[in-house]
């Protein structure tokens, strides 16, 4: 019987990966809706977290964080990145005015530490979702204070991987985006037992 | 009742016998007293026995006690007795209980007989009154019944008498039923005969009803008679209506053919005006001729005019062109001399100028211009030089002052150095003073104590103790004072330290410089903190964004990113939208070209308004035009009836146009009808050919051969001739 409440409370690596890219499909289509990069009739309602989050319609926006998120589910079971960043530009001048940290830190669990690739938390999924469900809702309360993005913007995805990951096909090294005269605020935090997530967004002061 | 009360008294009777007789019992209880009284009797005798038995008993007893010492015999015999007489007692006690208990039976006795005796008493004076009450009763009910008796006969008489009235209304009605059940078969006779008489009636309505059916039949099929005829007068109608119509057609017809008839008459005229312009026809040849030839040669003057009139306009250019250029050439003469004396002017500058052998001319002119800034350049070169020259000494100079103030800094300092080092030998020396003059004291009193120490050892057995004290006070003494002297001395030094200080103060540079040092440090200690804040504040960031150690790390990123096709999507419109404000460039210049182009055909034109103002006039000339030509229309409208009428009264034709092709109907002021009306036209060559119609049928010679054999004039006037007899006639 505990055997079996052990294994039914498990979260490994790879599911762990799973509610961390989870969180970055909901969290990067609500900063979308958001921030008003992409107009609001583009955007449907759906429930999760226990929280009306909009998810973007437009299906380019979909395949591209699709493909975007399965790799870095990939890495993130393998502990490959130090962190996502959801980057804005202004699709004229290129220049950075928003960038979205996405923090990762690896954990070693409470489970048997013996085996790297074999972590486990058991840590309970309904408490990862509240934490979760607090930061989503600091992500929509942070439109209060941003400044407002008045022009055309765009937005890309930027992992920070390891040296030495291979890269597969269509996918680029790029340089550390810069912003100038930024602020930084950091949102709450949140872990599955194996992986901390800090989400701080950066901004471009306005005089 | 009788009976009754007579057994009641018997009862009575006997119940006071027996209370009567019950007096013997009283007497019974009278010998029972008596018996009583018998037993009273003789207990008198035994209270006297008993009233002398005490004394006897007490004598017995006595006796006894006596006897017992007397008489044994007698003993015996006083017990006998006494047990006898208490015996005798027991049963007196006894009796008289039984007497006790008698006399209360007999009271309970007497008082239940007594009780019995008012209950039977109650019970006889009730049955009494029932008696009483049943006696009345009794002969109430015979009274009653006699009453009732008298009533039953008289009930019978009644019913006697009733049977006898029934009887009588039995036979009446009897009677009367025969006599009903005769009328009934009146009645059924009379209504078995009525009936027949409806049923009689009946048939015959029967009958009516079909006669009046055939009737109705009959009347149906008149009124479908009627119908058809109905039908038929409506036809009637409807030709009467046609006809009448037709007869409208044919006065309008007539009319038309009058005034055809009119219009020919108005065109005879016509033909007749025209008949004499033919006639004089040759005549107008002739002067159209004539005319012709005055044309042409007014023609030939006219070139000739035209001729003339072009030489002189060329001649009038020539003389225009002529006078110009005549007038240039005294200009440029003018400017010839003006010309020709600059010349000599610059002749004379470069003699001046060349040198004197040589032969003066532009090239040595040009020559030496050459040579002269050549020279000038070649200065203008050594100009700068030497100001550059000036300038390098200028900074030398500047350096050299800087390092010589530098220097003067430097021995500055250094002097300062100097004083505050004499300053301190100053104060290092009076310090040695001081120190030695302590170390004298020191070895004085190491002295002193030494001395002690070998008076101690030494002398004591010479010295006496008191001396020795008093030798050491002196001693102490001493030393004490050597101490207050170099207390005082060094108090002094104090003092005249520190009045040396004040003196010093003012005066001293060394704390200024210390001063501003201090200040600078102050102010770089302030910098520097700042700049440390700061530095902490960006570690924050640093911290927050989290971009340690980024070179272990790699930044990648899809390659088909929504960001590069914004960028791609935004380059692409960007060169779209250049294109297209070229585009509208171009366009907006062409446009504004020919904005200027129309905006000069306007003035030229003379503007939008002028054309407005002609426009709203010709517009209220055509309506001024519409109105007259309105007015005359009515007018002539008006002329042509009353010509119309005038021409039908006058020659008794009305002719009437027909439709386009120039038809005219001509009827007559006599006709019969309004159908009696001719048809003629006219064909292109102004024939007037007759048209078959109706009316033209009924002539007796053909109409033809009227005409053939003579004019239409004469025909028509025939005509009017013959139908006015005719109507004269009628």
């Amino acid at each position: 019987m505990s055997t079996a409440q052990a294994t039914k409370n498990c979260i490994t690596l790879k599911g762990s990966a799973q509610i961390i890219v989870e969180y970055l499909k909901y969290g990067i289509n609500s900063i979308l809706f958001q921030r008003g990069i992409y107009p609001a009739e583009d955007f449907d309602n759906t429930q999760q977290y226990g929280l009306t989050i909009l998810m973007s319609k437009d299906p380019k926006i979909q395949t591209f964080l699709q493909n975007v998120l399965s790799q870095t589910e990939e890495w993130l079971s393998k502990n490959m990145i130090n962190k996502i960043s959801m980057v804005i530009t202004n699709a004229h001048t290129k220049e950075v005015l928003e960038c979205w940290d996405f923090k990762m830190q690896a954990e070693m669990g409470d489970g048997d530490t013996s085996d790297p690739t074999k972590l486990t938390a058991t840590k309970e999924l309904s408490r990862i979702q509240n934490e979760i469900r607090d930061v989503m809702r600091q992500i929509s309360a942070t439109v209060s204070y941003l400044p407002l993005l008045d022009c055309i913007c765009t937005f890309d995805v930027m992992i920070h991987t390891l040296q030495n990951t291979e890269l597969p096909a269509k996918w680029d090294e790029t340089g550390a985006i810069i912003i100038q005269n930024s602020q930084a605020v950091q949102l709450r935090s949140f872990s599955t037992g194996l992986h901390k997530v800090d989400t701080v967004v950066n901004y471009k002061m306005t005089s | 009742m009788d009976d009754i009360r007579s057994s009641m008294d018997n009862m009575m009777a006997r119940f006071n016998d027996d209370i009567t007789h019950s007096a013997p019992k009283k007497l019974l209880f009278n010998r029972l007293s008596a018996s009583f009284s018998d037993n009273l009797v003789p207990t008198p005798k035994k209270r006297r026995l008993g009233q002398e038995s005490p004394n006897r008993s007490l004598n017995d007893s006595s006796a006894s006690l006596n006897s017992s010492s007397t008489d044994p015999f007698g003993s015996w015999q006083s017990s006998k007795l006494r047990t006898d007489l208490i015996e005798t007692k027991a049963i007196v006690i006894q009796l008289r209980n039984e007497i006790e208990q008698k006399t209360r039976e007999h009271r309970q006795a007497m008082m239940l007989a007594e009780n019995k005796s008012s209950a039977l008493k109650q019970q006889c004076d009730t049955t009494c009154k029932k008696y009483l009450d049943l006696q009345r009763d009794f002969e109430m009910m015979q009274k009653r019944e006699l009453a009732l008796k008298d009533e039953a006969s008289r009930a019978t008489t009644e019913l006697a008498q009733l049977e006898l009235k029934y009887d009588e209304a039995m036979n009446k009605l009897q009677r009367e039923k025969h006599l009903q059940v005769e009328d009934a078969r009146d009645v059924q006779l009379c209504i078995s005969n009525e009936l027949s008489e409806y049923r009689r009636m009946a048939q015959r309505a029967d009958l009516e009803l079909q006669s009046t059916r055939n009737e109705l039949e009959r009347l149906r099929r008149r009124h479908e008679e009627l119908k058809a005829r109905f039908s038929g007068y409506d036809e009637m109608r409807g030709d009467y209506e046609k006809q009448t119509q037709n007869l409208k057609v044919a006065n309008d017809r007539i009319r038309e053919l009058e005034f055809e008839i009119q219009s020919y008459s108005d065109w005879k005229e016509v033909t007749k005006a025209s008949q004499e312009r033919l006639a004089s026809i040759p005549d107008l040849m002739a002067e159209v001729e004539r005319l012709r030839g005055h044309n042409k040669h007014l023609n030939t003057l006219i070139g000739d005019k035209l001729l003339l009139e072009e030489q002189v306009h060329d001649y009038k250019t020539r003389l225009d062109r002529e006078e110009g250029a005549r007038a240039e050439a005294a200009s440029l003469q003018v400017k010839l001399t003006h010309v020709e004396q600059e010349l000599k002017e610059w002749v004379k500058v470069a003699q001046d100028h060349c040198l004197a052998n040589t032969l003066v001319s532009p090239m040595a002119l040009r020559s030496r211009i050459e040579q002269l800034l050549k020279e000038d350049i070649i200065n203008v070169a050594e100009k700068t030089s030497s100001a550059s020259d000036s300038k390098h000494l200028l900074t030398s100079v500047r350096d050299l002052e800087q390092k010589c103030a530098i220097y003067l800094k430097n021995i500055e300092d250094l002097n300062i150095g100097l004083k505050r080092h004499k300053n301190f030998k100053e104060r290092l020396q009076r310090k040695l003073i001081t120190v030695s003059k302590e170390r004298d004291f020191y070895k004085q009193l190491v002295e002193n104590f030494d001395k002690d120490m070998t008076m101690s050892n030494a002398s004591v057995a010479d010295m006496t103790q008191d001396m020795q004290v008093r030798y050491r006070v002196e001693v102490l003494e001493r030393t004490v004072t050597g101490y207050k002297d170099m207390c005082a001395t060094l108090e002094r030094e104090i003092q005249a330290m520190r009045q040396q200080e004040q003196l010093a103060e003012p005066a001293g540079e060394g704390y200024d410089s210390v001063k501003k040092e201090l200040d600078t440090l102050r102010l770089e200690n302030d910098r520097l903190r700042r700049r440390k804040e700061e530095l902490e504040l960006e570690m924050m960031h640093r911290c927050l964004r989290g971009d340690f150690n980024m070179k272990d790390f790699k930044v990648v990123h899809l390659s088909e990113n929504p960001a590069a096709e914004a960028y791609e999507s935004s380059k692409n419109m960007m060169e779209k939208l250049q294109a297209e404000i070229e585009r509208l460039k171009r366009r907006n210049k062409k446009l504004e070209d020919d904005e200027t182009q129309r905006l000069n055909e306007t003035t030229s034109t003379g503007g939008m308004t002028l054309n407005f103002k002609e426009f709203n006039q010709l517009r209220a000339d055509l309506e001024s035009a519409n109105g007259k030509m309105r007015k005359m229309k009515d007018c002539f409208k008006a002329a042509r009836e009353e010509f119309r009428d005038v021409c039908y009264m006058l020659l008794g034709y009305r002719i009437d146009r027909i439709g386009a092709n120039s038809n005219y109907r001509i009827s007559s002021m006599f006709a019969e009808g309004p159908d009696d009306y001719l048809d003629i036209s006219l064909n292109e060559s102004n024939c007037l050919a007759l048209l078959e119609s109706p009316y033209s049928h009924t002539f007796n010679p053909p109409i033809d051969q009227q005409l053939a054999a003579t004019n239409f004039p004469a025909f028509f006037s025939t005509l009017t001739l013959e139908l006015f007899q005719r109507s004269t006639v009628t």
